[in-house]
């Protein structure tokens, strides 16, 4: 395709890839864990290992938009504008959300759990509001992107919780309340993704790519992976329910990660450009309006 | 107040490209980075058919997304409508370029030359390494708007004030001034005109206005 | 640290459709920017401003395979696998390797065995090359025949027919609409948004602002149709129809009073009687044609005072016919007047015929007709520089491809006509001629109208009588021989049929003289084996003359076959003064008259010389150095060095720098715009870039100077040129060439339309290909971002040209491009039954199903950058062929092409 024909309808947003997804991922995912955890925790689960993972998957996300900035020397810039930016946002509650985490694994849990728990959902907030404002991606400032990117979050945080029921520890005992919590959350994201999908505006192969990612991420996703956690908690037999919402915990979490990865790499169309009125060339009407690829 | 704002005339552009040359040429940007570009855009079917071409770039909108989301106050809307990048702030963070609904923002993380590896010596005597892996953008020539209000020129007027691609416009098309000022070639063009505003649903309010007929005389719409 | 930034005045004169301004910024010594010449707004036609293609010039003079030096031959075999080795030699041996052989050349004689010059010289570029070669033309002046014949696009990429029968009919050796003040346009293919430059970008825009209608009318959706109120999809080839189609509605169906019967009476040869035979009937004591005086109720000659000239009838008078060779003398013969024999010849070119023939719209051709009339204002006036004028704002345009190959006599004879019906030619408003270069003087248009024969304008046909016919060709295209058309100005050499003399090189005709090949060919700024026709066979017959001198800028695929590269100071590292102004190519209508300088910006690149340097030497070596400044003295530079009240010629036995012969060409330029009050050198035109002096918009219409002779527009009918054909027949029948007897058949003092398609449909079949196994025409168009000054190998020029639709690839109808199976971005062959190109397909809706399209021209294998485009080309796929050559010795861009996925 040439130049001319690719810039006269949307084309992918080149600028995040895979780092930017990552940082959505690890994010997401680091901080439902980091919630799901203090609620186990609560409940009598471990709480060290999870929120070591947790915080991991959290730093390892961040990491990865580090090396994707042109000027990691630069980093702390970031820092700069709390006022409007998410990003600065996100970063500015990514500081006390380590130090409540390392003083909570430090405390093996305790109040500091609590609190990084709160600014895990307050990152999780910013991120699902980073992609609301980038006004220029059709597909990420829908506002439904928000509770999409929380109830993944959310349902990646349980899933985790559930693939962690399965080892051997006091967290066993807790399998079938997390299958619990699993069904209801995977419930919530399958609602919100039809809903998030079904008013989306946004140009053609950003649609065609989120209804290919669709099968996998909804249907077994959500649809595969809730009946199964739930099978779990109804019918399983003790020595199954467990494994069984720890495989259910992992297609969810699977699921949350793919289509976040999709949303970012294989969605991220921009606006392109639209006429509202074609010209008048001397004489004559000026044509109707004009909005290729959508 | 002063809004500098441009206004693409859609009756007169017929996509030459001189205006993107003319862009690279003065902001020294590298291959393939048009800060100003002319599309190409086919509508209809066989034989009723329309070709129109529309120059673009950087709205500098009244409520750009880009300073919206930036992280580090490096993108900043003027009070006079210029929205600016300070190169040395930026951490090349990509955000301001997914925010833009009008694709406007380039990144280059390499410095790339015409002919090889090595820059030609106008690519040397102009080489920004600033500009490498940050945001950079069209800037409606701001150096020149401001350096030549200082004088006392008038931008959209005189040409050493007004945008490079304004002055290179071999069909008339391309437009500056203030706009609100009734008497700059903008607010007069604009007047005299049916025009609209790219994406404005999007509440951008951008400043670059597309000019597609005459003001048609008689009953008002 | 401040940069020392310096703005360089400069011209850009790439492409015919300038000169334009503009300034090269200067930083510390390095080119940086171009920027138009602000200040030359206010006599610019075109705002001041330069093209995209300017913008370019800062990569040309960094361009790091630019030659740095001269280059020899080493490998004396040629041939596109036989790598030349070209190896660096001093300018002392190159020089003196190229003064060797012209020596030869002199002790051989400058005439060889067939009478041809010894000496050939191509510059293509519709001769914008001589704006950038200094004083080479006085060193071409001083040393005698030179054979300009081998062509680099003459007569197959130009305006050819419209060059010679515009020049005949209205001086114009290309014609521009009057955009200022026009309201409606018809262009028939004509691109002006893409090759008419500036000035015609420009005065375009405006006037769409304003309200001009204009009809493009092409197969494809161009630019410039784009740019259009209407495009109409016109079957190619089938031009004339359309406009035959449009002359009958304005004659048979609209009232006869609403044209401009005055116009036609009075300033056209309409209302002449014409005889039995097809000729004027004359007067036969004075010769002079007749018309029917109504008021005398007699035979009157037609310049007779006071007569009241009947328009139509039929009328008994006694005359002679003066036809071919001989005459007739007739007593009580019935004549019609010209106008009614047009009337009864247009009589079945109906509108739903053409429309037929044109596979447009049912209702187009009638509906533009009623148009055309409509804003030809018949009968209205305006005034200009105090003089009252005719106002008619209609006009047509043709462009490339109509006006040339068959169908261009009648398309342009057509066209002139139209504008004659509405009294729309050379008037404000109408349609004009732009500049002459078969009459002279080239200066002045005006000037260039002399009273002929018949109440016409004189036209210095190459005669076709038994004692001046040129029997003997002087150079290998012919002209003076078979083109009575191409008259014998300095221009008429390079204006035959160019491409017969590199067909001829290849196979001879019947009883013509060998076309040999010329011992020496100089070449610059121009790339014949890409840019004509069979291009792989003209880089066979290139690689057969002896030897080739090339200037050179990089190594392309026609200096490959040179033997020596001499590598000139480009554009804006050498200095030449230029004439600017006045009325020049496509649309340069100007207020003002002067001079611009183009000058060192930069210090030039590697060891290359200014061209003047060059010429210089070359005159020394040569023992030419006297008549070669003598040249110059006379105005071979552009000016004559002396004049009234002025002396600054040159001593003609010394060598002089370009620095001092340019400055003495500047000072002569200040004295003649100033009628001596100023003698400004060199240095005055550094600063300020150009000199101009306002002239009277008069200039711009040749219509008051007709009047003011009391002369004709030859129109309608073609007796002069009837006759001319006749006679051009019986002279080369006598010497037994019946080859050129097709051609012929064009000289029609009314042409009929004939099947245009079907001659390439004929050749196609005649060259063994099934016209279903062919089903594509192929057309190519314009490119503004690539066309001319090499800058097909410019990077920025290739980004530049990747923002538009349709470079770089073959244009398909989207619908009939998926009918065969083929998507958007699939390699394509498209293949004629000579050859076949490739490249990836383009889906487009702005293009006739049965239409194919290339733009610009490439398959490039050696100049460096564009030989990696693999870009496809139509001009190795399009045959060169007599089958397909018209009168005037041009052919046209189509072939029949099948397409298919690879």
């Amino acid at each position: 395709m040439s130049r001319a024909a690719d810039q006269i309808r949307p084309w992918h947003q080149a600028n995040w890839d895979a780092r930017a997804a990552a940082n959505f991922i690890g994010g997401g995912s680091g901080s439902g864990l980091l919630i799901a955890g203090a609620i186990a925790h609560a409940a009598g689960a471990p709480y060290r290992a999870l929120a070591l993972t947790a915080l991991a998957l959290i730093a390892v996300g961040l990491t990865c938009v580090a090396l994707e900035i042109g000027r990691p020397w630069r980093a702390l810039n970031v820092f700069f504008h709390p006022q409007t930016s998410w990003m600065t946002r996100e970063s500015l509650v990514a500081v006390p959300l380590f130090a409540a985490g390392a003083a909570a694994l430090w405390q093996d849990g305790g109040a500091y759990a609590w609190a990084a728990a709160a600014l895990a959902a307050a990152f999780l907030w910013c991120q699902a509001q980073i992609l609301r404002a980038a006004k220029g991606i059709p597909a990420w400032r829908a506002p439904r992107v928000v509770p999409l990117i929380l109830s993944t979050g959310l349902v990646e945080g349980a899933g985790l919780l559930a693939m962690a029921c399965a080892l051997p520890s006091s967290a066993h005992a807790l399998a079938r309340p997390v299958s619990a919590a699993l069904v209801a959350l995977l419930v919530l994201r399958a609602v919100v993704w039809q809903m998030y999908r079904a008013r989306l505006e946004a140009p053609k192969r950003a649609l065609v790519a989120l209804d290919r990612a669709a099968p996998l991420f909804h249907r077994v996703g959500n649809w595969v992976a809730a009946p199964l956690a739930a099978i779990a908690v109804l019918l399983a037999p003790d020595a199954v329910a467990a494994p069984l919402g720890a495989v259910a915990g992992a297609i969810a979490v699977a699921a949350g990660w793919q289509v976040k990865f999709v949303l970012v790499t294989r969605a991220g169309f921009n606006q392109g450009f639209a006429l509202p009125h074609l010209p008048v060339r001397g004489s004559g009407t000026p044509g109707p309006s004009a909005k290729p690829g959508w | 107040m002063t809004r500098w704002a441009m206004a693409a005339d859609l009756r007169r552009c017929i996509g030459c490209q001189t205006c993107t040359a003319a862009c690279r040429q003065a902001n020294a940007t590298p291959p393939d980075v048009q800060w100003r570009t002319v599309l190409d855009l086919e509508t209809g079917e066989f034989p009723d058919v329309r070709r129109s071409f529309v120059p673009v770039g950087c709205m500098h909108c009244g409520d750009p997304p880009c300073e919206n989301v930036c992280p580090t106050t490096a993108t900043k809307r003027r009070a006079d409508g210029m929205v600016t990048i300070d190169y040395d702030l930026c951490i090349g963070c990509g955000y301001c370029a997914v925010a833009c609904p009008y694709q406007a923002r380039h990144i280059v993380h390499r410095a790339r030359f015409a002919w090889s590896a090595e820059p030609a010596p106008n690519e040397r005597a102009r080489f920004d390494a600033r500009r490498i892996a940050v945001a950079t953008k069209c800037t409606f020539c701001v150096d020149r708007i401001d350096a030549g209000t200082a004088k006392g020129l008038k931008p959209g007027v005189d040409p050493e004030a007004t945008p490079a691609c304004v002055n290179s416009c071999i069909a008339g098309a391309l437009v500056f001034g203030d706009r609100d000022d009734p008497a700059s070639p903008v607010a007069q063009l604009l007047a005299e005109t049916e025009h609209f505003r790219m994406h404005e649903e999007l509440g951008t309010d951008p400043g670059m206005y597309y000019v597609f007929d005459a003001r048609s005389r008689g009953e008002a719409a | 640290m401040a940069a020392k930034i310096r703005k360089v005045p400069e011209y850009c004169y790439q492409c015919v459709a300038g000169p334009d301004l503009l300034t090269v910024k200067v930083q510390d010594g390095v080119a940086t920017e171009v920027e138009p010449n602000f200040a030359a707004a206010a006599i610019h036609p075109g705002g001041g401003k330069c093209c995209v293609k300017a913008y370019g010039l800062v990569q040309k003079t960094y361009n790091p395979h630019r030659l740095a030096q001269p280059m020899k031959r080493s490998n004396p075999r040629k041939g596109r696998s036989q790598d030349p080795g070209f190896v660096p030699i001093s300018w002392d041996e190159a020089l003196d390797l190229v003064a060797g052989k012209l020596g030869e050349v002199r002790s051989k004689g400058l005439l060889d065995g067939s009478g041809y010059p010894r000496v050939a010289a191509s510059f293509g570029g519709g001769g914008t090359p001589t704006y950038y070669m200094g004083t080479f033309p006085a060193f071409l002046a001083a040393w005698g025949p030179i054979d300009f014949s081998f062509g680099s696009g003459q007569g197959v990429k130009c305006y050819h027919s419209e060059h010679l029968y515009g020049e005949l009919w209205h001086r114009a050796f290309t014609v521009s609409p009057d955009t200022p003040t026009t309201e409606y346009v018809l262009s028939f293919g004509a691109n002006t948004e893409a090759s008419g430059g500036v000035a015609g970008t420009w005065r375009h825009a405006e006037a769409r602002v304003r309200g001009l209608k204009r009809v493009q009318i092409e197969p494809h959706l161009s630019i410039t149709g784009a740019a259009s109120a209407e495009w109409i999809p016109i079957k190619p080839k089938t031009d004339a129809a359309f406009l035959f189609g449009l002359i009958h509605a304005l004659l048979h169906e609209l009232p006869r009073a609403r044209l401009d019967v005055p116009f036609l009476r009075v300033r056209t040869g309409s209302p002449y009687l014409v005889g039995p035979s097809g000729y004027y009937l004359r007067d036969p004591a004075t010769r002079k044609p007749l018309m029917w005086d109504v008021r005398r109720a007699s035979a009157v000659a037609f310049d007779t005072p006071g007569a009241e000239p009947a328009l139509e009838g039929r009328f008994t008078v006694d005359a002679v016919e003066v036809g071919a060779d001989g005459e007739w003398a007739h007593a009580r013969v019935e004549g019609a007047t010209a106008f009614t024999r047009l009337v009864e010849h247009m009589a079945q070119y109906t509108p739903e015929w053409a429309e037929r023939v044109c596979d447009i719209r049912p209702g187009a051709v009638r509906r533009i007709a009623g148009e055309y009339l409509d804003h030809a204002r018949v009968g209205a006036t305006t005034v200009i520089d105090g003089v009252e004028l005719p106002l008619r704002p209609v006009a047509i345009a043709l462009g490339k491809t109509v006006t040339n190959g068959w169908g261009g006599y009648e398309c342009c004879w057509a066209r002139t006509l139209a504008a004659c019906l509405v009294g729309a030619l050379e008037v404000p408003g109408g349609t004009l001629g732009t500049t002459v270069r078969l009459n002279r003087p080239a200066t002045s248009r005006q000037a260039s109208v002399k009273a002929g024969p018949d109440g016409f304008m004189a036209y210095p046909m190459n005669p076709t009588d038994r004692e001046h016919w040129a029997a003997q060709p002087k150079v290998r295209n012919a002209y003076s021989t078979l083109v009575p058309l191409s008259a014998n100005s300095p221009w008429s050499n390079a204006l035959g049929p160019t491409h017969l003399a590199w067909m001829f090189r290849k196979e001879s005709p019947d009883n013509w003289p060998l076309v040999t090949a010329p011992d020496v060919w100089f070449v610059y700024r121009t790339n014949p084996a890409i840019s004509f026709w069979d291009t792989p066979a003209i880089g066979e017959r290139i690689a057969e003359f002896p030897f080739v001198v090339a200037f050179a800028y990089t190594v392309d695929e026609t200096n490959w076959m040179a033997d020596v590269l001499l590598p000139e100071r480009t554009d804006i590292e050498s200095t030449q003064l230029i004439r600017i102004g006045g009325s020049k190519f496509i649309e340069q209508f100007w207020d003002h008259e002067g001079f611009a300088l183009r000058q060192p910006a930069v210090v030039p690149r590697g060891d290359t010389r200014d061209f003047t340097d060059i010429a210089t030497a070359l005159a020394a070596r040569t023992g030419l150095l006297e008549k070669y400044n003598e040249a110059i003295n006379r105005g071979a530079a552009g000016v004559a060095l002396a004049g009234d009240g002025f002396d600054f010629r040159l001593e003609p036995k010394a060598r002089h720098s370009a620095e001092e012969i340019w400055d003495r060409v500047c000072r002569a330029a200040s004295a003649e715009l100033t009628g001596g009050a100023a003698s400004d050198g060199l240095d005055w035109y550094r600063d300020h870039g150009y000199r101009t002096r306002p002239i009277s918009r008069l200039a711009w219409y040749l219509y008051p100077e007709l009047v003011k002779q009391g002369l004709r527009f030859e129109m309608p009918y073609q007796e002069r040129l009837a006759r001319s054909g006749s006679e051009l027949g019986r002279r080369l029948h006598s010497r037994g060439i019946r080859w050129w007897d097709t051609q012929l058949s064009e000289y029609q003092a009314l042409p009929a339309y004939k099947d245009f398609p079907g001659i390439w449909e004929s050749h196609t079949v005649a060259q063994g290909g099934r016209l279903e196994d062919f089903p594509f025409w192929l057309v190519t168009s314009r490119s503004m971002q690539y066309a001319w000054g090499a800058n097909a190998g410019i990077p920025l020029m290739d980004e530049m040209a990747g923002n538009l639709q349709g470079h770089r690839g073959v244009v398909i109808n989207a619908a009939r491009a998926r009918s065969l199976d083929i998507e958007e971005g699939d390699l394509v062959e498209v293949r004629s039954t000579l050859r076949a190109t490739r490249g990836p397909a383009i889906l487009r809706e702005g293009i006739r199903p049965d239409t194919a399209l290339i733009l610009g021209q490439f398959e490039h294998w050696a100049t460096p950058y564009a030989k990696d485009m693999h870009a496809p080309s139509m001009n190795s796929v399009t045959p060169m062929a007599l089958e397909l050559t018209d009168a005037t010795g041009s052919a046209a861009d189509l072939v029949r092409v099948a397409v298919r996925r690879v």
